[in-house]
């Protein structure tokens, strides 16, 4: 039907003019009338099983207005004596049911069925329930309720339950049915449930995460958790959108820190969520000065969807570890070292520490007495006293600052002035270094610019969506949701990747790679869309340079074959991928980190851009190149320059016109020389380079590679700054720890991986002395004689977008609660430019550039006493060093400690038992943790984790750098696995 | 179909489905495993715990009910008291009202053995009688509506049309509508114009089913049809597909038909042989095909949008209508769905014509019908007679009322329709006629209650089992059903008065208004319709 066909038709009386399609719950809810409804909501697809709001359309019968379509001339009657009569008998129906006082409502939530209990009249002064059908007395409750049962039981069979409740009986009344307790964050109540199918369409349609649906038949159904298992032990990854949408008391989040009782009077702070580059908004909900609860908000970014972090893992911030006062290390405690059993013994071979008990978070009796309280004059001017004379005896080149990517654009840009205006150097980094550095390397360097041409979301206008070295659905959860959206309406799916990610249940193609073979893939897949005359001439002459270089040697040396012999995937699968994607209209490309971690992180990213662009996939709708950036706000560290080699907007520090410009700005001379990155700050502190350094919010000790390195750097250092939130491991190494503001106490911007620059809000005030990091840097620079004076992080942010020009325009006011993509032309009335380069790249010649990019093999190979090769990622309930997921309950409930995936044919071969300790072991070191059997990790592979300090995975991996991107090989090592007690 | 297909594959294949099994099957089929755990759940035929050597299921409804099957089922239970080996399941309505009270074993029909042949079933779960089961002798041989004298004169109109190069569409469309010919199944919606409708619909492929589900209470007469008839109802779906436009059939039958389906197979068969199916029907140039889908069990499968939502592998859950199968059916396909003996009696008048169908009427209606006839009659069984035929004459062919009893009430068209006292007993079976009688053809499915019956706890009956047959997708029908049947138990324990019965209309009025399909809408008439006519067999009720 055409858009602009309309249907007019009658509504209560008003005359409603609505496009074809609209149903008349629709079309009432536009003329603002009321129709109530328990089981739709303008998110979910209309089922019309509630049957609440029927309404009279002059039939036989009354209709479903929620899942009826407007006629021309209809006549409808929303609230007539007849239809509200009935409206209230299903109410009753309902109510009868209903547990009478349970521990669902004592959660606060509101219940939309006892909402329609009061407008109907059906409950006395007292609140109870005027008629209930079920008033009379009940003969002998043989199959009563069974005391303790307090998850679903198994699955019964299905004629056993026939005779023995319902069916056979004429048993007085059914058992109430069970309390599901079982998951860490979501209580069930069966007994209140209504059967509504909202959570089974927020759970399989929303989410897609396919758990929920309906169990049993008749008056016996109920929503069930995969085979009828109880919640905690089913497939379900904890995300809550069910609870969200349960219109009763059926599912409920348990409570995170408090629970919030009937008549709370709560604040709500909308922000945005702390944990991933997605950025979703959220909205707080805080009582007195403890945050209760989260809900996802509408907004373009997440439409109100979350996961399990964003919506039960922010009680980190009001962890009792928290730090909240400047803290000076005794000086007992020279020469300096770690503090921490596991911090000290991750060195030491593990089998001296077989029976430890399993890990978890730092013990601070352990720690704490290394360092005495201060207060912030002498802490500050004992940094700013030491860092000055470490400057001015050895040169600034001896200093070096660690930003954050989980700190605001404010403070980034803030923290990279103080580097380049009070350390003197460009020695700044963060941990975009190990992120994404090679993507950005390639991007900069073929198209000119390193963020996303494109958002996310616009995977719903693409043919095909390319997804590669991306566990989408773990680490960028909410993102992973549009992509199986898509998926299910049409959008092919070509899954590449080392592990068999859970998107390759939802695509066309699934390509196991084996590691480190991605170029080999990307030219064999290229190679056949050449020969097959699949390739965008037309896009290839007009808007490309270098493509017969390129063409070339793919011709020469990556046919099918060829490329299969190399990436093990069959030479008729790359044809057939290159087939689905030379003859798709669109495609987006979405990477992660199996792309970028690697020596070869670069040329791999070069691959992905060489394919979008010999296809024209640039610069139109559903078309793009998306590197998934990890961080929060990582998209934006980068462009407030906490990168060494430029200043804010990607200004190169070697051009003297830039020089100039920043010099201008900030009133001092700049060093000319591009900085160390962050592995080579690290290997410099190793040889006495870096003597000093300035480490806000990162915690190197567990991110970076090389665990023994870095210990061994750490301590070298003459002077160490760190400022965190909690007393990290890499803090151990400190002289002066300064307390810090977590997310939810400070307002700031922050620019997710669509480019989208949100505002961040302040929840509540940092406790104790913890004091807002963009102060204390300001704090710091003013003792360092560099002053730094802003009333707030607004004022920066101005300075900030004078500077960088994608940023023009834009103000915290403007920004609004739905921010904005960058660049914005028109930021009074636009949301942004979504789709990057339809015309021309922002290179010299406005041409994108193909990179030819020959197969190399990863830096350290399996052998004979090191067989298998080590991945290494991140949890879906995790977030990299574990500094706030696991002191958040929820999470660390659910994810409590370390493991290794390892191929159950492995296992077995090793005569492993799954769940038991093992020891892997690299060149460079060895951990003890648990082997998990797991079939997505391909045999003589081996993931772990590098969230967990107890087992960090860093211990094992090579710091062997991309040449371009400098960024660490955290994909591929070779280790050995054993039995711990072997 | 393929999910439900295999899912009736392994069952069959190891008697019961473990969750090992089906998270293989998940894997195998990259489905969700909430999926799988929806279908075993709410198909009756799936078990989820391994079988005991013999599993028996044992009747519980109406004609069942009146052949005295409870005290049947209580003694035999109290018989294999102990035995951990024989499982005594009570069923819904299993087909064979004419062999009640009816029993299975592992779901085959011991039809002619009733539960009053202790001994026969006796045997029977020992293992130790071998004597395949002929199943119930036909009332009659032969039938007025089979236009075919021999097997070789079978499907003799679609070779004739075909021949004649005809168009199909408007000779069959003639045909219906000269007739007048109604939907068998319940609803008596004229059939031509259904054909019409889905001939209209632009959109491809399109579907032709026959819904032989038959499952409510009283109702068998499809199965008679299928069994001696069924080259007919192949006939007639050939017919409509080339009527309509449709490539594919499909006959939707209930897993208790299993003989019924050996028929259907081999009228199939011959209809492949003498080349009227198959990708040249009769030499038209044009592909039909027809597929039997077995029904994993439950009556709410009847309800067409049901039906449909099984074949797509889903929960048998009805439909929001409109959109109606006619344009939205299958995977969203415009779907011609009739019932088993609407199209024998179609395919019967393609071949007689107009004129003859008319003519074999009685009472001044026309045409033929066939009813099952269950109950307390003498003959119970399925009977083809003149349509308009009264209820009293009907009766009178099955041998009376059996035992010399009186007659105490009718339900002229199964469970769901409304008791009529025996002063209706002279009214036509015509659709028009039995409504304005205060009750409905229905199913044509008669049984006939004889007096010393207590009706309330009858009517109990047939509401638990509309309570124990809704699929729960809709509030007003699976909670409405449930209560209904709560306060029926408690007037009958006497745990509530029979004043308490008075919220029974109201109720009864929203779950007509409010519920999703037919199943939810009459689920209370018959307790409605008794306490209007038999006030007195309430219990408690003032005299």
């Amino acid at each position: 039907m055409p858009p602009t066909e309309t249907v007019t038709l009658t509504i209560d009386d008003r005359e409603v003019t609505v496009p074809a399609g609209t149903t008349i719950w629709d079309a009432a809810r536009q003329a603002e009338i009321d129709v109530p409804v328990l089981c739709h909501s303008p998110r979910l697809r209309p089922v019309g099983v509630c049957r609440m709001c029927v309404v009279d359309v002059g039939e036989r019968v009354l209709a479903a207005s929620c899942v009826r379509p407007c006629q021309p001339g209809m006549k409808v009657q929303t609230a007539s004596t007849k239809v509200e009569q009935h409206r209230a008998m299903l109410t009753r129906l309902l109510l009868s049911d209903m547990p009478s006082e349970r521990d669902g409502a004592s959660s606060g939530k509101a219940c939309d069925l006892e909402a329609l209990g009061h407008r109907y009249g059906l409950f006395d002064n007292h609140g109870q329930l005027r008629d209930d059908f079920t008033a009379r007395p009940a003969a002998a409750l043989d199959v009563s309720t069974t005391p303790g049962l307090s998850v679903s039981p198994p699955s019964p069979n299905k004629g056993v339950v026939e005779s023995a409740a319902v069916q056979g009986s004429h048993a007085p009344r059914l058992p109430e049915r069970p309390r599901d307790f079982s998951s860490p964050v979501i209580a069930v109540d069966h007994q209140a449930c209504i059967l509504c199918d909202r959570c089974v369409r927020a759970c399989d349609e929303i989410q897609s995460n396919d758990v929920i649906g309906r169990t049993g038949k008749g008056y016996l159904s109920r929503i069930g958790f995969d085979l009828n298992s109880p919640m905690g032990e089913s497939t379900c990854v904890s995300c809550g959108e069910c609870a969200a949408v349960c219109p009763t008391r059926a599912l409920v989040h348990k409570p995170v820190t408090l629970p919030v009782l009937a008549g709370d009077e709560l604040r709500h702070v909308d922000s945005v969520c702390p944990y991933c580059g997605v950025g979703c908004a959220v909205t707080f909900h805080v009582n007195g000065d403890t945050v209760v609860g989260v809900d996802g908000r509408e907004s373009v970014v997440n439409h109100s969807r979350l996961c399990v972090k964003g919506r039960y893992g922010w009680d980190y911030a009001l962890h009792p570890q928290r730090l909240t006062t400047p803290l000076i290390r005794r000086s007992e405690y020279y020469p300096k070292g770690a503090l921490s059993r596991q911090v000290q013994s991750s060195a030491r071979d593990a089998s001296a520490d077989k029976r430890r008990k399993p890990g978890g978070i730092v013990d601070y009796a352990e720690v704490l007495p290394a360092f005495r309280e201060a207060t912030w004059d002498e802490a500050l001017s004992l940094a700013a006293r030491r860092l000055i004379e470490l400057r001015d005896f050895h040169g600034p080149g001896v200093l070096a600052g660690f930003g954050s990517a989980k700190c605001s654009n404010e403070e980034a840009y803030l923290f990279q002035k103080l580097v380049r205006t009070a350390f003197r150097t460009n020695n700044v980094d963060h941990c975009t270094r190990l992120c994404h550095a090679s993507s950005v390397a390639a991007l900069m360097e073929t198209i000119g610019s390193g963020a996303v041409t494109n958002v996310f979301a616009d995977v719903a206008r693409s043919d095909v969506a390319l997804i590669t070295g991306s566990s989408t659905t773990q680490n960028h959860p909410v993102a992973a949701t549009f992509i199986k959206e898509a998926a299910r309406k049409g959008t092919k799916l070509i899954v590449v990747d080392v592990r068999r990610v859970d998107l390759a249940d939802f695509a066309t193609h699934f390509a196991q790679i084996r590691p480190g073979t991605d170029v080999a893939f990307y030219n064999g897949v290229m190679h056949v869309l050449i020969a097959e005359g699949l390739v965008d001439r037309q896009f290839i002459s007009r808007r490309t340079e270098n493509f017969e270089a390129l063409s070339a040697m793919l011709l020469a040396q990556y046919s099918p074959e060829q490329a299969a012999a190399i990436c093990g995937v069959p030479a008729d699968e790359i044809r057939a991928i290159a087939r689905t994607i030379g003859r798709a209209g669109s495609m987006i490309v979405f990477w992660g980190m199996g792309i970028s971690q690697h020596t070869t992180g670069t040329d791999n990213a070069r691959c992905l851009i060489s394919l979008c662009l010999m296809t024209g996939n640039v610069g139109r709708p559903g078309t793009g190149l998306h590197p998934l950036r990890g961080q929060n706000n990582v998209q934006g560290a980068s462009d407030s320059g906490l990168i060494p080699m430029v200043y804010p907007d990607y200004q190169p520090v070697g051009d003297a016109k830039n020089r100039e410009k920043f010099e201008r700005a900030w009133g001092v001379p700049l060093d000319p020389k591009p900085g160390l990155t962050v592995v080579e700050i690290a290997h410099a502190a190793l040889h006495g380079d870096i003597k000093g350094m300035y480490i806000l919010g990162e915690n190197p000790f567990l991110s970076d590679p090389n665990t023994a390195k870095v210990r061994q750097a750490l301590a070298n250092l003459e002077f160490l700054v760190v400022q965190d939130i909690f007393l990290t491991e890499t803090a151990e190494f400190a002289d002066v720890i300064l307390p810090a503001s977590s997310y939810l106490e400070k307002t700031g911007t922050y620019t997710n991986t669509d480019r989208r620059v949100q505002v961040g809000r302040k929840v509540l005030d940092p406790p104790g002395e913890a004091r807002e990091d963009w102060k204390i840097i300001c704090d710091l620079a003013g003792r360092m004689g560099y002053p730094m004076e802003y009333a707030s992080t607004e004022e920066v942010f101005k300075e900030f977008s004078s500077l960088a020009p994608s940023y023009a325009g834009l103000t915290h006011g403007n920004l609004g609660l739905s921010g904005k993509l960058w660049p914005c032309a028109d930021p009074a009335t636009g949301d942004g430019t979504q789709i990057l380069f339809g015309d021309r790249f922002p290179t010299p010649s406005g041409r994108g550039k193909f990179v030819p990019c020959p197969w190399l093999p990863a830096d350290e190979l399996p052998d004979e006493a090191f067989p298998f090769v080590l991945n290494t990622g991140r949890v879906l309930e995790h977030w990299h060093t574990g500094t706030m997921t696991r002191r958040s309950h929820a999470l660390s409930t659910i994810e409590p400690e370390a493991f290794v995936a390892v191929n159950p044919a492995d296992l077995s071969r090793l005569q492993i038992e799954p769940e038991s300790l093992v020891c892997v072991s690299s060149r460079r070191g060895t951990i003890t943790l648990k082997a998990r059997a797991d079939r997505t990790v391909e045999t003589g592979s081996l993931f772990v984790p590098f969230h967990f300090r107890e087992a960090a995975a860093n211990v094992l991996t090579n710091d062997a750098l991309d040449p371009f991107g400098k960024i660490p090989e955290f994909k591929f090592c070779a280790v050995r696995l054993e039995r711990a007690d072997g | 179909m393929e999910l439900l297909r295999e899912l009736t594959r392994l069952q069959h294949e190891h008697g019961w489905l473990s969750d090992e099994r089906l998270r293989t099957l998940a894997e195998e089929r990259n489905v969700p495993l909430y999926r799988l755990e929806g279908l075993v759940s709410f198909y009756t035929h799936f078990r989820r715990t391994p079988p005991p050597r013999v599993a028996v299921q044992v009747c519980r409804d109406l004609s069942c009910c009146l052949a005295g099957g409870p005290a049947l089922i209580a003694e035999l239970r109290d018989e294999f008291r102990g035995q951990d080996d024989v499982e005594i399941c009570e069923v819904s309505c299993l087909g064979r009202c004419d062999a009640a009270p009816a029993a299975a074993i592992d779901d085959k029909p011991l039809a002619p053995i009733t539960l009053k042949d202790r001994a026969g079933v006796r045997q029977r779960i020992a293992g130790r009688s071998t004597i395949a089961a002929t199943g119930t002798p036909a009332a009659q041989e032969r039938f007025r509506v089979d236009p075919y004298a021999t097997e070789n004169d079978h499907f003799g109109t679609i070779r004739k049309w075909a021949s004649e190069d005809a168009d199909i569409f408007s000779r069959i469309i003639d045909v219906l509508k000269g007739a007048g010919l109604r939907g068998m199944g319940g609803a008596g919606f004229p059939t031509g114009k259904k054909g019409e409708m889905v001939a209209r619909q632009a959109a491809t492929p399109k579907y032709v089913i026959c819904n032989a589900d038959e499952s409510e209470p009283g109702t068998f007469k499809d199965r008679a049809i299928l069994q001696h008839l069924p080259h007919l109802v192949v006939e007639a779906m050939i017919l409509a597909g080339l009527a309509v436009g449709a490539e594919q059939g499909i006959v939707f039958l209930r897993h208790e038909y299993g003989r019924e389906q050996i028929a259907v197979e081999r009228a199939l068969g011959r209809a492949r042989e003498m080349g009227v199916l198959g990708s040249n029907v009769a030499g038209s140039g044009k592909r039909f095909e027809i597929e039997i889908f077995v029904s994993p069990g439950g009556y709410i499968l009847g309800e067409e949008t049901a039906l449909l939502e099984a074949l797509e592998d889903k929960r048998g859950e009805p439909r929001n209508k409109p959109p109606y199968p006619g344009e939205h059916g299958l995977w969203g396909c415009p779907t011609l769905i009739n019932n088993v003996e609407t199209l024998a009696l179609g395919a019967s008048i393609a071949a007689h014509g107009v004129d003859w169908w008319k003519a074999q009427g009685a009472n001044g209606y026309s045409g033929l019908k066939f009813f099952s006839v269950s109950g307390d009659v003498a003959r119970p069984g399925v009977y083809e007679v003149p349509y308009g035929t009264t209820i009293r004459e009907l009766l009178d062919r099955a041998g009376g009322i059996r035992d010399g009893k009186a007659l105490k009430a009718i339900l002229p068209g199964g469970a769901s329709s409304n008791f009529l006292p025996p002063d209706k007993l002279d009214t036509p079976l015509d659709f028009d006629a039995v409504k304005e009688a205060g009750s409905m053809l229905g199913s044509g499915a008669v049984v006939a209650i004889a007096e010393g019956t207590n009706l309330f706890a009858l009517a109990t009956n047939i509401v638990t089992f509309f309570r124990n047959e809704s699929c729960g997708k809709c509030v007003p029908c699976r909670v409405g059903s449930q209560k209904g049947v709560e306060l029926l138990e408690a007037v009958a324990r006497g745990a509530a008065s029979a004043e308490e019965l008075a919220i029974l209309p109201a109720l009864g009025e929203t779950m007509a208004q409010t519920s999703i399909c037919g199943l939810g809408q009459v689920a209370l008439n018959p307790i409605l319709s008794m306490m209007q006519h038999f006030p007195d067999d309430v219990p408690g009720a003032r005299r």
